[in-house]
C-alpha cells in the first residue's frame, strides 16, 4: 500500500511561522510535524510515500531526502498551482497503485490511527473524530458506520464529528475529482462526499491520536503531545548542581550551566547553551543552537533553532521562531489574549508571545499575552508590545 | 585523478564493481574499464561515462576483479588509454590512480627488453614492470616493481592464475579497504563501499594490501606486516543520493544551513584545538588549492580583523616549492577531501620548515589529517557535486572559529566582544537560509544575465575572494568565461575589457569599503555594463544605480562572505541549469585533485 502525503500548502494561518518554511516543517517536539505521520505510516509497514510538495518544497526535500533515514521510500511530486487537495491527488496519481492512502502532512497521527485506516483498505474509508471546534472543519454526517456526506465549515451545527482528512481510496475517486473539477471544485472532501453517494464509504472512528494545528497557539498543544514520548538522552556537558527531573532529552554539544533546573518533558536540541540558574519547565522544546542566558525561565514554549534569549527573561506559552534574538529581560508571560491572525481576531485563554523568525529584541521589552510579532521586526529597548507588529517593522 | 574499486568475494563481481564505480564518478569520468578474473582474465574498457561502458558490457563471470574510472593526465581520453592496462602476456591487469613520474625511462628500459606498449599512459609502464618481476606471486612482483617507481599512486592488480586475489598499493593517492563477511573491497573513496559495508581500513602511504574473500593483509614495501584497526563509517548511503533535488549541487547548497550548524556544534563553548592556538603564534599562513584557496583568502581577512594578527594566503602548489623565510607562522592547510596532492605536499613542506600545522578538512581520516599536527573538521557531510558549495561555507565557519579562539587566547577580544561575535556566528545558518529563500528571485536574474559570453565579478576586502569564488563557480559549471577582480584594480587594466555585453556582478554589502565599491560600480556603469549587485537588505541607495540587486541579510560585514557566497553559488547553478550543462560533472574537472 502506498500513501500520498499532502504537504504543498503554505499554512497562512500559522502567521509568522510559515514565512520561510511550509506548515508541515514547523518543529514540534524538535521534529517537523511531517515526521509524525511518516513515522506512523512506516510503523504500519507503509513505506512507499508520495509527497505532494509546493510552497518551499526545498525545505522538505533537504530534510527528508529519499526517505531512507526514516525507513521510507519517498517520491516528490510538485504541485505547481495550489488548486486544492483533490488536484494534489491527481498530481500524485501516476505514482500510485489501484488503492492508496491519503494523509495530511500537517497533522500529528500515531501508529494506531494509521492501523485503523489500513484495516479498511482497499475499501474506501474516511477517518473521523470528535472536535470541540467543528465549525473550523468539515463536519461529517454518518448513517451507521457509513459516510453520508461532508459539509465544509458549516454555519449551523450538524454534529461534532469532523473529517480528519485521512482517507483510504481507490481509483474510483478520480472520476469524482474530474467531474467536480469541471465545476471548478478541487477539494478532496467534496469528491469523497460524491463517491459516498455512489458506493459505500466507511466512516471510521479511532482510538488513535489525531491532532491538528490551525493557529500558532495550537502548536503548543502539538508540542506537548509530541513531548509525551521524549526519550531520556544526556549528551554534551552538564555542569555540577544541575537538577533534571522527568523525561529530558539533551542533544549533542549542549552545555547546561550550574544551578539550572530542568523539569521534563523537555526536548533540548544539539548545541544549546543553558545559562546558570535558569529554569526550563514542562512541554518546552529548544531547537538547535539555542542560547539561554542566566536566571531565565521558560515554560510550555517552543524556541526554534538559533534562538538567543538573554538573562533574566520570562517566556511562557510562547512560540519563538528560528533566529529570534532577545537581549536581557524579555517578558513574554502568559495570560488570556486576543490574537490577530490574517486580519481576524481570536480569543485565546492562555497564551504568551508569538514571535516570528529573525525578530530582534533589545533589552527590557515586555510582550502582552497574544501579541504577534511578525518576522524580521526589530524592537528597541524598553518597548511594550501588544497587538500585531508587521514584518520588518522597527518598534521604537 | 581517478576512481578505483576492487572486489574479492563469493558473489559475481561485475554488478558490485559497476555500482561502486558509479559512486566514484565524481572523481573522473572521461573513460572507464573493468577487469574480472573468472576462468580467465577478462578486460573491457571504453571512452566516456560509466553508463557508456555498462551499455556495451558482455556478462563477465567471476568473483574477483576491479574497475576504474579515469580522468586523463597522460594521454588523451580514449579507449586504448583507458584502464585497466595489460602486460604482454595478457595475464596481469592493472589500474592506477596518480602519476608515475619516471615512466619515460621505465618505458624505454622495458621496450629495450622487448615489451610492447599499446597506450601513451604512464600506467602501462608499471604493468610491464610487474610482468618482468613476476615469478608466480603477484604480490611479490608488485612489491619489487614499486621499488623502481617514483610518483604517486593507488593501484589495483590481478593475475589470471591467482583468481581470488586483488593486490593494491598506495602512495599519496587514497585507497580504502572495505571489510565484509566472506568478501572484501578496495576503493578510492568510501561511497563506493557503503552499500556493502560500513567497516573500513585506511591504507597508508607506501603500503601494500592484498584482499581475498577470506581476509585482508597490509604490509609495507619491505614486506613487513602492518596492523591497522578497522573504523566504522558514520554517514550512510542516503547522504550520497540526490533526495528529490535535480542535482547534487542544488541539494548541497540547500544543506548549507545544516553544514554551518554542524560545524559550529558544541564549538562555541569549547573549540577542540584549545591549547594548540597558544599565545606564541605571531602570524598565520593559510595554504590551499582551488575553492579552498578562496576560503583561505577570506580567512586572511577574517583572522586579521578578529584576531588582529598578520595573516597571508598562499596557493599550495606555489608554497611547497618556494623558499621559506625564517619566520615560523602557524600554517593552516585547507582541503575538502583532505587528499589534494599539492596541499599534502605543502603540509610536509610546512613541517620541514618547523611550523605548527593545523588542517581544516571535511573527510574524516583523510591523508591531510595525518600530515598535520591538529585537525579541525568541517562537518559539512559528504559533498558529491564537483563544484564545492556547502564545504566552502563550512571552511569559512571553521576559520571564524579559529580566529575567535586566536583572538580570545591572545587577549585581543574582550569578553563582551567575544560574546557578541559568538551570537553572530550562531545566526549564520539563518543568514544562509535567508538567501536560499530567495532562490526564485535569483533564478529570474540568471535568466536575464545567463546569455552572456563573458562576465566580471568585483569585490573588495573580505568579499574580493568571494568574487573570485563566484567567478570560479560560474566558469566551472556553466562554462561562461568569468573573471574576478579586486574592485580597486579595475582601473589598472581590466576596465578595458568591460563593455555593454559584459555584465558585472558587484559585491557591495554594507562594509567599510562600501563607498569605494559604489564609485567602482560607477566606473563600470560608465562603460554601459549591466550591473548585478549583491547588497545588504535595507540599502535603499544601491537599487537606484544598478540594474538588479540580490540582497543578503544585514549582519556584521565580517560575516557577509557566508550569505554572499551562497547567493553566488545559486546564481551559478541557475545559469548552468538554464544552459543545460552537466552540473554535477563538469567537463575536464574532478572533485579532488590527487595529482599534482
Amino acid at each position: 500500500m502506498k500513501a500520498v502525503i499532502l504537504a504543498a500548502g503554505e499554512g497562512a494561518r500559522m502567521g509568522p511561522f510559515t514565512a520561510s518554511v511550509p506548515k508541515v516543517m514547523i518543529p514540534v517536539g524538535n521534529r517537523p510535524i511531517l515526521e509524525y505521520p511518516v513515522q506512523a505510516l512506516v510503523a504500519n509497514g507503509v513505506r512507499d510515500l508520495v509527497f505532494v510538495v509546493g510552497y518551499r518544497r526545498e525545505r522538505i526535500q533537504s530534510h527528508f531526502q529519499d526517505g531512507k533515514a526514516f525507513g521510507a521510500k519517498i517520491l516528490y511530486v510538485t504541485q505547481t498551482k495550489q488548486l486544492g487537495t483533490a488536484h494534489a491527488v491527481i498530481e500524485a496519481r501516476p505514482h500510485l497503485d489501484e488503492s492508496f492512502l491519503v494523509l495530511n502532512g500537517s497533522n500529528i497521527v500515531d501508529a494506531p490511527f494509521v492501523a485503523d485506516l489500513l484495516a479498511q483498505a482497499p475499501k474506501p474509508a474516511v477517518m473521523i473524530t470528535e472536535s470541540e471546534h467543528p465549525r473550523n472543519y468539515g463536519v461529517v454526517t454518518v448513517r451507521g458506520k457509513e459516510l453520508v456526506g461532508i459539509t465544509e465549515k458549516p454555519t449551523e451545527l450538524i454534529s461534532n464529528l469532523i473529517n480528519t482528512g485521512a482517507y483510504a481510496l481507490d481509483s474510483r475517486i478520480l472520476d469524482e475529482i474530474e467531474a467536480l473539477a469541471r465545476d471548478g471544485k478541487h477539494d478532496l472532501p467534496s469528491a469523497v462526499s460524491a463517491l459516498a453517494k455512489r458506493t459505500s464509504v466507511q466512516a471510521v472512528r479511532t482510538e488513535g491520536t489525531w491532532i491538528d494545528a490551525l493557529y500558532p497557539w495550537d502548536l503548543l498543544r502539538l508540542n506537548a503531545a509530541a513531548l509525551k514520548e521524549v526519550p531520556q538522552v544526556r549528551a554534551g556537558t552538564i555542569e555540577p548542581a544541575v537538577t533534571i527531573r522527568g523525561p529530558v532529552s539533551i542533544g549533542e554539544g549542549c552545555v547546561i550551566r550550574s544551578g539550572a533546573y530542568l523539569q521534563g518533558p523537555l526536548a533540548i536540541g544539539p548545541g544549546c547553551e543553558i545559562g546558570p540558574n535558569s529554569v526550563l519547565l514542562p512541554s518546552t522544546s529548544l531547537g538547535k543552537g539555542v542560547r539561554i542566558g542566566a536566571l531565565t525561565t521558560v515554560s510550555n514554549s517552543i524556541l526554534m533553532d538559533d534562538v538567543i534569549l538573554g538573562p533574566t527573561s520570562v517566556v511562557q506559552d510562547s512560540v519563538l521562531g528560528s533566529g529570534v534574538s532577545a537581549r536581557a529581560g524579555l517578558l513574554a508571560a502568559s495570560g488570556p489574549g486576543d490574537v490577530q491572525i490574517e486580519g481576524e481576531w481570536h480569543s485565546v485563554p492562555q497564551v504568551g508571545g508569538l514571535i516570528g523568525e529573525d525578530v530582534e529584541i533589545a533589552n527590557g521589552v515586555s510582550v502582552a499575552p497574544g501579541t504577534v510579532v511578525n518576522e524580521r521586526a526589530r524592537v528597541e529597548s524598553g518597548a511594550r508590545l501588544r497587538g500585531s507588529i508587521p514584518a520588518g517593522a522597527v518598534v521604537l | 585523478m581517478c576512481g578505483i574499486v576492487g572486489y574479492a568475494g563469493r558473489r559475481n563481481a561485475l554488478p558490485i564493481l559497476l555500482d561502486g564505480l558509479k559512486r566514484l564518478e565524481y572523481r573522473g569520468y572521461d573513460s572507464a574499464g573493468v577487469a574480472i578474473v573468472g576462468s580467465s582474465l577478462q578486460v573491457v574498457k571504453d571512452k566516456g561515462f560509466i553508463a557508456n561502458l555498462e551499455a556495451q558490457l558482455p556478462s563477465l563471470e567471476g568473483s574477483t576483479g576491479f574497475a576504474h574510472t579515469r580522468w586523463a593526465t597522460h594521454g588523451a581520453p580514449s579507449k586504448v588509454n583507458a584502464h585497466p592496462h595489460l602486460d604482454c602476456t595478457g595475464k596481469i591487469a592493472l589500474a592506477h590512480n596518480g602519476i608515475i613520474e619516471n615512466f619515460a625511462s621505465l618505458r624505454e628500459k622495458l621496450e629495450g627488453r622487448g615489451h610492447t606498449f599499446v597506450s601513451q599512459t604512464d600506467t602501462e609502464s608499471l604493468v610491464h614492470l610487474i610482468e618482468s618481476y613476476y615469478d608466480g606471486d603477484l604480490e611479490e612482483a608488485v612489491r619489487k616493481a614499486l621499488h623502481d617507481v617514483r610518483g604517486s599512486y593507488a593501484i589495483l592488480a590481478v593475475h589470471a592464475d591467482e583468481a581470488t586475489k586483488v593486490v593494491g598499493a598506495r602512495n599519496e593517492s587514497p585507497l580504502v579497504v572495505g571489510i565484509g563477511p566472506d568478501e572484501n573491497f578496495l576503493a578510492s573513496d568510501v561511497p563506493a563501499l557503503l552499500r556493502y559495508t560500513d567497516k573500513v581500513l585506511y591504507v597508508m602511504d607506501k603500503e601494500m594490501v592484498v584482499i581475498t574473500p577470506k581476509g585482508v593483509t597490509i604490509k609495507d614495501l619491505e614486506g613487513k606486516p602492518v596492523t591497522r584497526e578497522t573504523q566504522r563509517v558514520t554517514w550512510n548511503l542516503e547522504d550520497a543520493e540526490k533526495g528529490g533535488f535535480e542535482h547534487f549541487m542544488l541539494k548541497e547548497i540547500h544543506e548549507t544551513p545544516k553544514a554551518i550548524h554542524e560545524t559550529l556544534l558544541g564549538r562555541l563553548a569549547n573549540l577542540e584545538v584549545n591549547g594548540f592556538l597558544s599565545k606564541d603564534i605571531t602570524s598565520v599562513k593559510l595554504v590551499a588549492c582551488g575553492t579552498s584557496y578562496h576560503a583561505a583568502l577570506v580567512g586572511k581577512y577574517i583572522i586579521e580583523e578578529i584576531a588582529r594578527i598578520p595573516a597571508s594566503a598562499e596557493l599550495a602548489s606555489e608554497y611547497r616549492y618556494s623558499q621559506g623565510p625564517s619566520e615560523r607562522p602557524l600554517v593552516i592547510l585547507l582541503s575538502q577531501s583532505g587528499e589534494t596532492a599539492d596541499t599534502l605536499g605543502a603540509a610536509r613542506e610546512a613541517k620541514r620548515r618547523g611550523c605548527k600545522t593545523l588542517g581544516i578538512a571535511n573527510v574524516i581520516g583523510s591523508s591531510l589529517t595525518r600530515e598535520v599536527d591538529k585537525t579541525l573538521y568541517t562537518r559539512a557531510g559528504i559533498e558529491i557535486g564537483v563544484a564545492a558549495t556547502k564545504t566552502f561555507v563550512a571552511q569559512l565557519v571553521a576559520l571564524y572559529l579559529v580566529s575567535l579562539k586566536l583572538g580570545q587566547d591572545r587577549g585581543t577580544l574582550g569578553y563582551d566582544e567575544l560574546d557578541r561575535l559568538k551570537d553572530q556566528l550562531r545566526a549564520l545558518p539563518r543568514a544562509a537560509q535567508y538567501v536560499l529563500n530567495k532562490a526564485d528571485e535569483i533564478r529570474a536574474l540568471a535568466e536575464k544575465y545567463g546569455n552572456a559570453r563573458d562576465m566580471f565579478y568585483i569585490g573588495r576586502h573580505a568579499n574580493y575572494p568571494v568574487a573570485l569564488e563566484g567567478a570560479l563557480k560560474l566558469k566551472e559549471i556553466s562554462y561562461i568565461h568569468a573573471e574576478a577582480y579586486a574592485a580597486g584594480e579595475l582601473k589598472h587594466g581590466p576596465l578595458a575589457l568591460v563593455t555593454k555585453d559584459t555584465p558585472v556582478v558587484a559585491i557591495a554589502v554594507d562594509d567599510p569599503t562600501y563607498d569605494k565599491m559604489r564609485s567602482n560600480i560607477g566606473e563600470v556603469i560608465a562603460r554601459e555594463s549591466p550591473v548585478l549587485a549583491v547588497g545588504t537588505e535595507g540599502d535603499k541607495e544601491l537599487p537606484k544605480f544598478v540594474d538588479d540587486v540580490i540582497t543578503v541579510p544585514d549582519i556584521p560585514w565580517i560575516f557577509s562572505p557566508v550569505p554572499v557566497s551562497v547567493a553566488l553559488q545559486i546564481f551559478a547553478y541557475e545559469v548552468a541549469r538554464l544552459r543545460g550543462c552537466a552540473i554535477d560533472r563538469p567537463r575536464n574537472l574532478a572533485k579532488s585533485v590527487t595529482v599534482e
